[in-house]
């Protein structure tokens, strides 16, 4: 199997305008949509967030909602939202299905953590097991 | 996973870096400060305690007090120096920034700390609260975490360094503070929703680091967004400084003082109590214990009333010199007899004093409301109004009261208490005017202390995360925590002195790059309250009878 067609392909989304550009690449890269799997990294939260401290949030409810916004916005992939550090999760989840392709944008969300300590993408190069494809912004 | 392991190790250097990377900063500060040394005031003598600098520690009680000495030296007394220039009025800068700010505010709402305060109450049971809105808490519940944080060791504590250095005037500049700065903390909660942002998982984010920047770019205009992304980021610097000094270490060192009274092991090793408290702080910050950061934070109103019903009885127990500690608050006030500075003296130490405790002015608070449910950022402002209010008219006042009418502030009836107002020791003065009335009330007054500290330290882990992590991105939250117990330990080591100065640069400077950004975006509140406010007077509002 050839990466440029490849069987599974993991697209991490942060909402941001470039992954969702990341994601419409992803998709014509794979015969079947399911093939595509879109995953959403959450952050932990804080215990003194108003809403986890009295109780109108938690886990469950975060990941209930991010999925409903994956839903929407992605019918027809396979979604999983997860909580934690973003590459560490974008990692072990291309291990754990076995992905054969992770594609995702140079330029995330935070620019400033960009500049201070690298991108989630390439974090991801050095975690991940498998062929990582990094977009470029196009000029 | 193998990549985990130095992953991990790194996040532990990270809290080093930032140690280092600050004590430089404050190293270059002292370098200018250096120049107008006759600037320095007298307080921040710390630097003389640093004689002993250069000498090698030994033992516990050496290692405090180098500890103290290099902390005095590099950090506090150069920022202090900075902060505090007062271009020859007596007032220093900050001061008169936070005032100056407050009063325009509440010219420019139209006084609604007043015409809004009804209102507020009626919000804040939950009349309004539309179970659908957009957020996380309602808006009880938002006020509840805000004063949590708000509501601790600087309404015990602060006071009676203000009414022990500026005299009983000090209290009536701090109500007046006070009743200003409920509209400085409307504009600024009410901005804090306008600009939050509400994140695919339905919880939402904002304060001053969002609508300083969201706020001045939406302007279209390029030096405003570029003095926008300036001000967000100063803030969050400062705010995370905030969090580790009067939300960390003036807590840890002035609850200290209270149970050093009750507790004589603490007396003689400071260290041991910071060590407690960071293992208490670091079970709910790093250990991830909801049930304690819940059960630590739903407490603090029980405990804000059981504090104020026991200085109320203080107070009926000397009933007949109630008019008397009037008088005496009123004519300290406008005569600043006996005082350093005279009138403008006592009235700095009051505002001072107002602003640490309530943080009217420095946004922090707004952290905690926009997490409120609400469609009406307005409303919510409205609300937070009633975080000055509750903290500095009504907590505070109840403190002074006490303070004055026991005269535990007058070191002539008291010579002993003179060593405890040298030392900014203010959470023991008020423990020895309590003690004057009841000898068991101080007993009461360590359990208060110890919670209002522990909360407020939790929530202000809160607020500092929140800053580092919009600064410099989500990995950079555990070592942030890391940094933070060793703030804890640092306030049960370093001098009263060194951390109350180190806590009002901090938490008062927040006040810079905050009021400037919401004097420049006062116009869009006024517009928002204008039309708001109309809505609430033609009853369209929609209320929800509980």
């Amino acid at each position: 199997m050839s990466i440029l067609s490849p069987g599974c392909v993991l697209a991490p989304v942060d909402f941001s305008d470039e992954s969702m550009a990341a994601v419409a690449e992803a998709r014509a890269m794979v015969d079947d949509p399911a093939k595509l799997h879109v995953i959403h990294v959450l952050a932990v939260m804080n215990v003194a967030e108003p809403g986890i401290i009295w109780e109108t949030i938690d886990d469950a409810s975060r990941i209930e909602h991010a999925t409903k916004a994956l839903r929407e916005k992605f019918a027809d992939a396979t979604i999983d939202v997860k909580i934690g550090d973003p590459a560490h999760e974008i990692a072990d989840y291309a291990e754990k299905i076995d992905a054969e392709l992770i594609v995702l944008p140079s330029h995330g969300r935070n620019a400033l953590t960009r500049f201070l300590i690298g991108s989630t993408a390439e974090r991801v190069v050095r975690l991940a097991h498998c062929p990582v494809l990094v977009l470029k912004p196009r000029k | 996973m193998i990549a985990m392991v130095p992953s991990r190790v790194s996040q532990l250097l990270i809290p080093v870096v930032m140690a280092a990377i600050f004590s430089s900063f404050a190293s270059t500060a002292y370098a200018q400060g250096d120049e107008a040394p006759e600037k320095t005031e007298a307080k921040t003598a710390a630097a003389e305690t640093a004689e002993s600098d250069t000498e090698e520690p030994s033992g516990i009680r050496d290692f405090e007090k180098w500890v103290d000495g290099k902390f005095g030296r590099h950090v506090v007394g150069p920022l202090w120096t900075a902060l505090t220039f007062d271009f020859g009025t007596g007032v220093p800068f900050v001061v008169g920034w936070l005032m100056a700010g407050a009063i325009f505010f509440t010219l420019r709402m139209g006084l609604i700390n007043f015409r809004g305060f009804y209102h507020a109450l009626r919000v804040t049971k939950g009349d309004y609260d539309d179970p659908n809105d957009t957020g996380e808490v309602t808006h009880f519940q938002a006020l509840a975490s805000a004063l949590s944080a708000t509501v601790g060791l600087g309404n015990i504590a602060g006071v009676a360094i203000a009414v022990g250095m500026g005299g009983p005037g000090a209290i009536f500049w701090m109500i007046c503070a006070g009743f200003f700065g409920m509209t400085s903390k409307f504009v600024e909660c009410t901005l804090a929703q306008m600009y939050r942002r509400v994140s695919p998982d339905g919880t939402v984010s904002g304060g001053p680091m969002r609508y300083l920047y969201d706020g001045l770019a939406e302007k279209n205009n390029e030096m405003l967004r570029i003095l926008g992304l300036f001000l967000a980021g100063l803030f969050s610097i400062l705010c995370i400084g905030g969090s580790l000094g009067g939300g960390c270490a003036f807590q840890v060192v002035q609850s200290m003082g209270v149970l050093k009274q009750q507790i004589p092991l603490f007396e003689e090793y400071g260290i041991i109590y910071g060590v407690i408290m960071a293992v208490a702080v670091g079970l709910v910050i790093i250990g991830g214990i909801r049930r304690i950061a819940a059960t630590a934070e739903k407490i603090v109103p029980t405990m804000c009333a059981v504090y104020v019903v026991t200085a109320i009885i203080i107070l009926i127990t000397r009933a007949d010199r109630i008019g008397w500690a009037i008088g005496e608050i009123l004519e300290g006030a406008f005569t600043g007899k006996g005082i350093t500075g005279g009138v403008l003296g006592v009235m700095v130490l009051g505002i001072k004093r107002a602003a640490f405790s309530n943080e009217a002015g420095t946004g922090s608070a707004a952290i905690a409301h926009s997490a409120a449910k609400t469609e009406h950022p307005v409303r919510e402002g409205i609300v937070a109004m009633l975080g000055p209010f509750i903290d500095t008219v009504v907590i505070c006042t109840m403190t002074g009261l006490v303070i004055v009418i026991t005269q535990a502030y007058d070191t002539e009836l008291f010579p002993a208490h003179k060593a405890l107002i040298d030392a900014d020791e203010g959470a023991k003065l008020t423990s020895a005017a309590f003690a004057s009335v009841y000898p068991w009330f101080p007993i009461v007054l360590a359990v208060a202390v110890t919670l209002f500290a522990y909360s407020t330290m939790i929530s202000w882990s809160y607020y500092g995360e929140r800053c580092v992590t919009h600064l410099l991105g989500q990995r950079f939250s555990f070592p942030y925590k890391i940094l933070f117990l060793g703030f804890v330990i640092l306030g049960s080591v370093v001098s009263a002195t060194n951390i109350l100065v180190f806590s009002d640069i901090m938490i008062l400077s927040m006040a810079l790059p905050n009021i400037l950004g919401a004097l420049l975006l006062s116009g869009k509140v006024r517009a928002a309250l204008n039309t708001y406010w109309a809505s609430y007077k033609a009853g369209e509002f929609k209320t929800y009878n509980k």
